[in-house]
């Protein structure tokens, strides 16, 4: 049973696909400097809106992109 | 958040070649809402359901929830990643210059 567990958890890992649970337990590691940033498409947002247009990594290629995860608004930070 | 509008100019270069772009959960309209209200000059994207969080390891469960964590890093013009802060300790100031000192160093300059 643990030997299947460990098999199931290491496919996983190299597969690149994690579950919630597992990341909790392997204590979620951010991407590495030396990384290449993985593309999105997210819906934005500015003091003028919600914006039409999604926000993607890869229209910004050629400026420095600083991305800055946070828990939720209108909380300190 | 407000770290980063009041030191927009400074650390960011106002936006010219240097893109913020703060991200969490929350929806469209909250960001929108919260931008405007607090008058923020940059770009914020919501991340539904935190899937871009989970590809960046910037998440976090709450009960049956994922959230994304306070982690910050900065994307240089090829695409790298060039700077990790995790967790970012958003009410330290050296956090800041920490930040821009990365910024710095993969910045293009500005004509």
């Amino acid at each position: 049973m643990r030997i299947a567990c460990l098999l199931g958890l290491a496919a996983l890992m190299t597969a690149g696909v994690t579950t919630a649970d597992e990341a909790a337990a392997q204590e979620v590691q951010p991407l590495a400097v030396g990384e290449m940033a993985p593309d999105f498409a997210m819906i934005g947002a500015t003091r003028h809106g919600v914006l039409r247009d999604s926000v993607r990594l890869r229209d910004y290629r050629g400026k420095t992109v600083v991305l800055t995860f946070f828990f939720r608004a209108r909380t300190r930070g | 958040m407000h770290a980063y509008r009041d030191q927009y100019a400074s650390l960011f270069r106002g936006g010219r070649n240097v893109v913020l772009i703060a991200i969490s959960t929350d929806t469209p309209e909250a960001l929108a809402s919260w931008a405007r209200d607090d008058e923020f000059p940059f770009l914020l994207a919501s991340d539904a359901g935190a899937e871009v969080g989970k590809k960046y390891g910037a998440f976090l469960q709450r009960g049956e929830r994922l959230m994304n964590n306070r982690t910050a890093f900065v994307i240089d013009p090829e695409g790298r990643i060039s700077f990790v802060a995790a967790p970012f300790r958003e009410i330290d100031p050296t956090a800041y210059e920490e930040l821009g000192e990365a910024i710095n160093q993969v910045a293009p300059d500005v004509n």
